[in-house]
């Protein structure tokens, strides 16, 4: 036993053992503090993890807060542009009509027997009509109206119409098979939505190529169908249009491009308010676009309209013509009065084939018997018939 | 968006001259002047492409003779336009036309008062 208690190797083993034992714990102990830490650490981590997504969420409720800030800044801007708009293509919109009258009024009373100087009337009326065309398109994305007739028109005359505010109106054929008239205050916004078809037709198909406007009766009321012999559109084109045509909102003016397109959004804009249908996803038989508009039965009224004798109306037009279209000779009618302001508005039956009884009655001589003033009327008129009869050159008249 | 009482009323003409022309050349007056009267040829059948103006002309032709210029002004149209959808119902031969009847000829005065003079006296 002494000799193990002196053997030295027991002691260096004791020595080793207690540093061991000694090494152990100041591991642990390290190892006690290291968790302590980390699990501090990751304490600490959380929190900051936590912060994070609370900054975030922040930052995204301030953004979305930003954008719905912006969209109302902008949609207050485009709604206050637009009433401006609205308000300047008014006046620009009743100036184009009002030069359109003073434009008809001068061919028809006052220099209309001019071919050459009629032909340049006919140019100035053709820009003009383009030029209302562009305010009422503009007018009608704005939100703002185009004006109403007064009667309804036929769709044929509506369709005339629109041929006639484009720039190759030449080159439009129009075929209708029907005989119904569209409703006064659908007149307008029909007329421009064609027109604005009629334009993309006529600008993407080869010059000289015809495009044409068939108009047929459907069962839920009347097609106009236009077809036109270009390249057609592609895919991508007729994506934008169908969305343009089939919007039901308000559309940005901003967002058409510069130069603006506007054809398909104007169309979209007034067949949503009125109700009616534009679509141009079908190949016309030429190989280009054809573009239906169908007008429901509620826009079309069966009283096709009459087609008026025009009102003759005095004007200040005194120019030394307008004398010219006084009677062209002596007439029953003018004898006995009936002029009204500067043309003669005289009936049919009196003019060509005179009746001297109507004419008596109507006469008033107080100074004369009417018998007299019968036989005189009469023979008057008998004379300038007569008179017209003796130089027939065609065919003969048994009086 | 403004109210449709609002809507202001188009007053312009619908149907613009040019259009009704086709864009044509205009004929000049020497074939059938403001006062040349123009009747239906008889028994002439209406065109089948006949327009609403084309149809107005054949209503108002078909009762007797009338002056181009009472013809454009019951049709609201300028002489012109009315004159070259004429001339085409008349190249068709749809339409008989003859001249006015010539203008009196100016007589002396003194004839004239004559006249005159012996039907005051008949009176």
């Amino acid at each position: 036993m002494t000799s193990l208690i002196e053997d030295p190797l027991l002691w260096i083993l004791l020595g080793v053992l207690v540093t061991a034992i000694l090494a152990v714990l100041r591991a642990r102990r390290t190892n006690m503090a290291l968790r302590r830490q980390s699990a501090e650490l990751r304490a600490n981590r959380d929190g900051l993890d936590a912060e994070r997504l609370r900054l975030h969420a922040q930052y995204e409720s301030l953004r979305a807060e930003h954008e719905r800030a912006l969209a109302e800044v902008r949609a207050a801007a485009e709604s206050e542009t637009k009433d401006v708009l609205r308000a300047w293509m008014r006046t620009l919109q009743v100036l184009a009509d009002e030069q359109q009258r003073s434009i008809s009024d001068l061919a028809r009373l006052k220099y209309g027997n001019d071919p050459k100087i009629l032909a340049d009337f006919m140019t100035i009326d053709h820009t003009n009509s383009q030029f209302g065309r562009r305010a009422q398109g503009i007018a009608a994305l704005c939100g703002g109206w185009l004006g109403r007739r007064e009667s309804a028109a036929s769709v044929y005359d509506v369709a005339r119409s629109a041929q006639g505010r484009i720039r190759h109106f030449d080159r439009v054929r129009i075929h209708s098979q029907v005989n119904v008239a569209v409703t006064s205050t659908a007149v307008e916004p029909v007329a421009v939505v064609l027109a604005e078809l009629l334009d993309n037709a006529t600008n993407y198909s080869a010059p000289g190529t015809p495009v044409e406007i068939n108009i047929q009766s459907v069962p839920t009321g009347v097609c106009l169908i236009i077809d036109d012999a270009g390249l057609g559109i592609s895919q991508e084109e007729k994506d934008r249009a169908a969305a343009l045509l089939n919007t039901q909102g308000p559309v940005s003016i901003t967002s058409l491009g510069s130069p603006p397109r506007v054809g398909f959004a104007v169309a979209g804009v007034l067949a949503a308010r009125y109700g009616f249908k534009v679509s141009v996803d079908s190949v016309s038989p030429y190989g280009g676009v054809r573009a239906v508009i169908l007008l429901p039965e509620s826009l079309l009224t069966h009283e096709v309209p009459q087609p008026q004798p025009a009102e003759i109306t005095t004007h200040d037009f005194d120019g030394p013509e307008s004398a010219s279209y006084a009677a062209p000779g002596p007439s029953p009618v003018t004898i006995v009065g009936k002029t009204a302001g500067g043309l003669p508005k005289r009936r049919r039956a009196v003019a060509v084939v005179p009746q001297p009884e109507p004419s008596v009655s109507d006469a008033p001589e107080p100074e004369q018997s009417s018998e007299v003033t019968a036989s005189r009327l009469g023979a008057f008129a008998r004379g300038t018939f007569l008179g017209r009869d003796t130089s027939i050159t065609e065919g003969s008249q048994e009086q | 968006m403004s109210g449709p009482g609002e809507d202001a009323l188009v007053s312009s003409e619908l149907v613009r001259s040019y259009v009704i022309t086709g864009g044509r050349q205009l004929p000049d007056d020497d074939e059938l002047s403001l006062h040349t009267l123009v009747t239906l040829a008889p028994d002439r059948q209406m065109p089948l492409s006949a327009g609403p103006e084309v149809r107005a002309i054949w209503e108002l032709c078909s009762g007797g003779y009338l002056a181009v210029v009472e013809v454009a002004a019951h049709l609201g149209l300028p002489v012109g336009v009315a004159r070259l959808l004429l001339t085409d119902l008349a190249e068709q031969g749809h339409l008989l036309r003859r001249a006015a009847p010539p203008r009196a000829k100016p007589q002396e005065r003194a004839v004239i008062e004559k006249v005159l003079h012996g039907l005051l006296k008949a009176l």
